[in-house]
């Protein structure tokens, strides 16, 4: 690799191992400091790189440590650019998604920053919807007024709502909050002034103009007006997800006596959260009275709440490519096949029921469930190693952390292996023929391992009696220096060699025992 | 005001109860929340229509003017309405219950799993049956039953006594029987149940089956006084989760309560000329929601133990 060439003349070949290699890094030249460009009026950065240094060369490298906005740019570009381009039919599918991703952006806020899993969501975006459209409608209020009036309506729906939230829990205010759709529906399908229009409100003035309503222009107009609404969602999650009220809510997520221990007042930050997120859907309730030049019944269907579920969970949630990426799917097989008609929603159907038996958190989670997976199944995989054979099992390894003694431990077990292929009659017999002197290369390696190893496996050969005709005995040392070498039996040598092929013996002996 | 408004708010509290003790019992015993219940209920609806399509000209063939007639129909019909509902219950415990009950967040994985059967189920009938309503036979005849002040309709009547002996029936077989028992260890504690030796994953096909008839029951009963459409399981299954969360999920006293009070509640609201139909569901959402908030775990709390 090229990373060496820098630092010496010496050119190493290394192998390429994994996919870290692969991984685009910036190398600066020198020392001074980066002046990264700051998104004003904050003290964040644009993109995440990151400076270290290479463990090996020591070459300073930076890495873009979380490629997403990348992702995002890119995609949002080639969406935007690709409008102008595509079909009537097609363009009011991308209005439909836009809108719709937007909706399950700021329902994701309230399910997954905010934790309140409310089901109220669809009420909200009608409710504010019908009250924006009476406004101009009956009280000929000008359409662009229904933004904020709708956002309003909301944000007032959304204080209702938020009542009971602090006192039930979980799914206690999902099944409370289901019903609401539906009460609205019904009270809504009983207005008077309303009954003969079958409770729908038409002739919304809006940001298309009339002449335009279904014409190429006018698909266009709604489909980059909604493809600004996604934009502003999008900024809006970010804001609340990214910024102070979602990392406050992640604390509090993580642990509650905690968040509160260190004062952060979860229970307000939810509400925040749930009255902006309330808001927001009022705002696109506005929007999508205004985008169909009209509000209907529609809206509030069971059938309609359940679809925008499926999307959120398909797509996983509690992340903002979720909410957008399941939108995309259920739209392109509600739209891309079309011509199949109510089979595409027994379709959706059953990618949901296949989403949530295999996945744990909807398409975009199924990268870091692999990942849980693999890393789950290689420790099982190692776990099973039982042979231990003098090696550092697996459990025991990582509680080292001089990872040398684990390595130097394997390579001896190994050469152990491979020297007990050497043992053989031929080499006990030249041993003993000639205990000192020229061996063969089995010999040498044999005898070379013995020396080399530590003190309490060796042995001694200590001489008795008178130096002239002395006899010899073989002593084991103990290894503490306070304690004296023993005996290891009666047997006397009456050579030096007899005493070293002895001493030879207990070594192999000791060595085929390992 | 009128006797008769007692009657009639029985007659709701009896439907509405079926349903809210169908889900209340499948959330304190197994854990989940059954999404599908509009959906069994349409199932047994339909199923009973069409059986009705067979069985009434055989029985009008051959017991028709005799005393018989009525009590073989009302006895066949309800027990392919009861059949039926247990049916789709053992098909939603197979797809939503048997994969899902052992892995993370199973509570919110079966609602989805549930609400994805509801949805397959109500486009299934919309492709095979259409969306026109359809009326099934008066089972119970027309007539009205005259006592002390009141004067009931047959099929009121029929209404409130089936439901209160299928609730009676339903726990004598809990007080009783080796299954009830086990099925009551799981809904008190479900891991002390599970240490002793109680298979949540064996036992939860009772629970569903019988909720599932449950939901047959107040199908075949409410088809008496209404129409029936594919889509007619939504208004029945978001009552029966409200009035489910205002007895307290896990309470049958509670949901039977609860049940009552808001049959009450949609006859009285019903009466008020200046409030009238129109505000029906509102007052009764705004009545469970102020109960929620004085009492968050229902009246159930008060009359017994409830999941939390």
């Amino acid at each position: 690799m090229s990373i060496f060439k820098l630092n010496s003349d010496k050119q190493i070949t290394l192998q390429a191992i994994g996919q870290k290699s692969r991984e685009y890094k910036l190398r600066p030249k020198n020392n001074s400091i980066w002046k990264k460009f700051r998104i004003p009026m904050s003290r964040r950065h644009l993109l995440k790189w990151r400076t270290s240094y290479n463990k090996k060369s020591l070459i300073k490298e930076r890495r873009l440590e979380d490629k997403r906005p990348l992702w995002w740019f890119i995609s949002l570009i080639s969406f935007a650019v690709s409008i102008p381009w595509l079909s009537n039919f097609a363009l009011s599918a991308v209005a439909i998604f836009c809108i719709y991703a937007s909706i399950n952006l700021l329902w994701s806020l309230t399910l997954g920053t905010a934790g309140i899993f409310s089901l109220a969501t669809m009420a909200v975006v009608g409710v504010s919807g019908y009250i924006a459209a009476t406004a101009n409608v009956y009280f000929g209020v000008p359409w662009p007024l229904m933004f904020v009036i709708g956002t309003i309506a909301g944000l007032i729906f959304g204080g209702f709502l938020a009542l009971p939230s602090s006192r039930l829990d979980g799914l206690y205010y999902a099944l409370l909050t289901l019903g609401l759709a539906e009460i609205c529906r019904v009270f809504i399908s009983q207005i008077h002034a309303l009954t003969p229009t079958n409770g729908s409100i038409n002739n919304v003035s809006s940001f298309i103009p009339e002449d335009w309503y279904l014409q190429r222009p006018g698909l266009l107009l709604g489909a980059a007006s909604s493809f600004i609404l996604l934009l502003l969602a999008l900024l809006i999650y970010r804001l609340v997800n990214g910024e102070t009220l979602g990392r406050k809510l992640q604390v509090a997520r993580d642990d509650e006596e905690f968040a509160e221990a260190i004062g952060i007042n979860y229970h307000s930050a939810r509400l925040k959260v749930f009255l902006i997120s309330c808001a927001g859907l009022g705002f696109i309730g506005a929007f999508y009275a205004m985008y169909f030049r009209s509000i209907s019944l529609g809206v509030f269907s069971l059938d309609q709440l359940m679809l925008l579920f499926a999307m959120i969970v398909i797509g996983g949630t509690g992340r903002a490519e979720g909410a957008v990426f399941g939108t995309a799917i259920v739209i392109l097989i509600d739209r891309g096949l079309f011509e199949l008609g109510p089979m595409r929603i027994v379709i959706i159907a059953i990618v949901m029921i296949l989403v949530t038996t295999y996945a744990s958190n909807g398409i975009t989670g199924i990268r870091e469930q692999f990942r849980n997976f693999r890393h789950r199944f290689q420790t099982q995989k190692r776990s099973l190693i039982t042979t231990k054979g003098g090696e550092i099992m697996p459990e025991e390894a990582i509680d080292i952390h001089n990872k040398q003694i684990i390595y130097s431990r394997r390579f001896n077990s190994r050469l152990r292996n491979y020297l007990k292929t050497l043992i053989n009659d031929e080499v006990i017999a030249e041993h003993k023929a000639n205990p000192v002197g020229k061996h063969s290369y089995e010999l040498t390696r044999l005898l070379n391992y013995f020396r080399k190893a530590e003190v309490p496996d060796k042995y001694a050969v200590a001489q008795i009696g008178p130096l002239k005709d002395s006899q010899y005995k073989i002593f084991a040392f103990t290894g503490d220096p306070e304690k004296a070498p023993r005996v290891v039996d009666e047997r006397v040598y009456s050579s030096k060699n007899e005493a070293y092929h002895a001493i030879f013996l207990l070594r192999v002996n000791d060595l085929l025992e390992s | 005001m009128d006797l008769n408004l007692i009657i009639y708010a029985l007659n709701l509290a009896a439907i509405y109860s079926l349903m809210a003790i169908g889900i209340s019992l499948l959330w304190s015993s197994v854990g989940m929340i059954n999404m599908a219940h509009g959906a069994t209920f349409v199932v047994s609806g339909y199923s009973t229509f069409i059986a009705s399509g067979w069985l009434v000209p055989i029985l009008k063939a051959s017991l028709a003017g005799t005393a018989f007639y009525t009590p073989v129909l009302v006895f066949s019909l309800t027990s392919v309405a009861l059949l039926s509902g247990a049916i789709f219950g053992a098909i939603i415990y197979l797809i939503a219950f048997l994969p899902l009950h052992d892995k993370p967040n199973f509570a919110i994985r079966s609602l989805i799993a549930t609400l994805a059967i509801n949805i397959v189920t109500v486009q299934f009938l919309l492709w095979s049956f259409g969306p026109r309503q359809k009326a099934l036979p008066k089972l119970f005849g027309f007539g009205r039953i005259d006592f002390l002040d009141f004067s009931i309709r047959y099929d009121q009547a029929a209404t409130i006594i089936g439901t209160l002996l299928l609730v009676g029936f339903m726990l004598l077989w809990f007080k009783n029987s080796r299954i009830g028992l086990e099925i009551r260890a799981m809904m008190q504690n479900p891991e002390g149940a599970a240490l002793s030796g109680i298979s949540i994953r064996r036992r939860a096909l009772p629970v569903m089956m019988l909720t599932g008839s449950l939901a047959g029951m107040a199908a075949i009963l409410l088809s008496q006084t209404s129409f029936f459409s594919p889509t007619a399981g939504a208004l029945p299954l978001i009552k029966g989760l409200t009035i489910a969360l205002l007895g307290g999920l896990g309470s049958v006293a509670g949901a039977m309560l609860g049940a009552l009070i808001i049959g009450i509640l949609e006859v009285i609201t019903g009466e008020i000329s200046f409030l009238g139909q129109r505000y029906v569901l509102l007052i009764q959402f705004v009545f469970i929601v102020i109960v929620l908030i004085i009492r968050p775990r229902g009246l159930g709390g008060l009359l017994d133990e409830t999941r939390k």
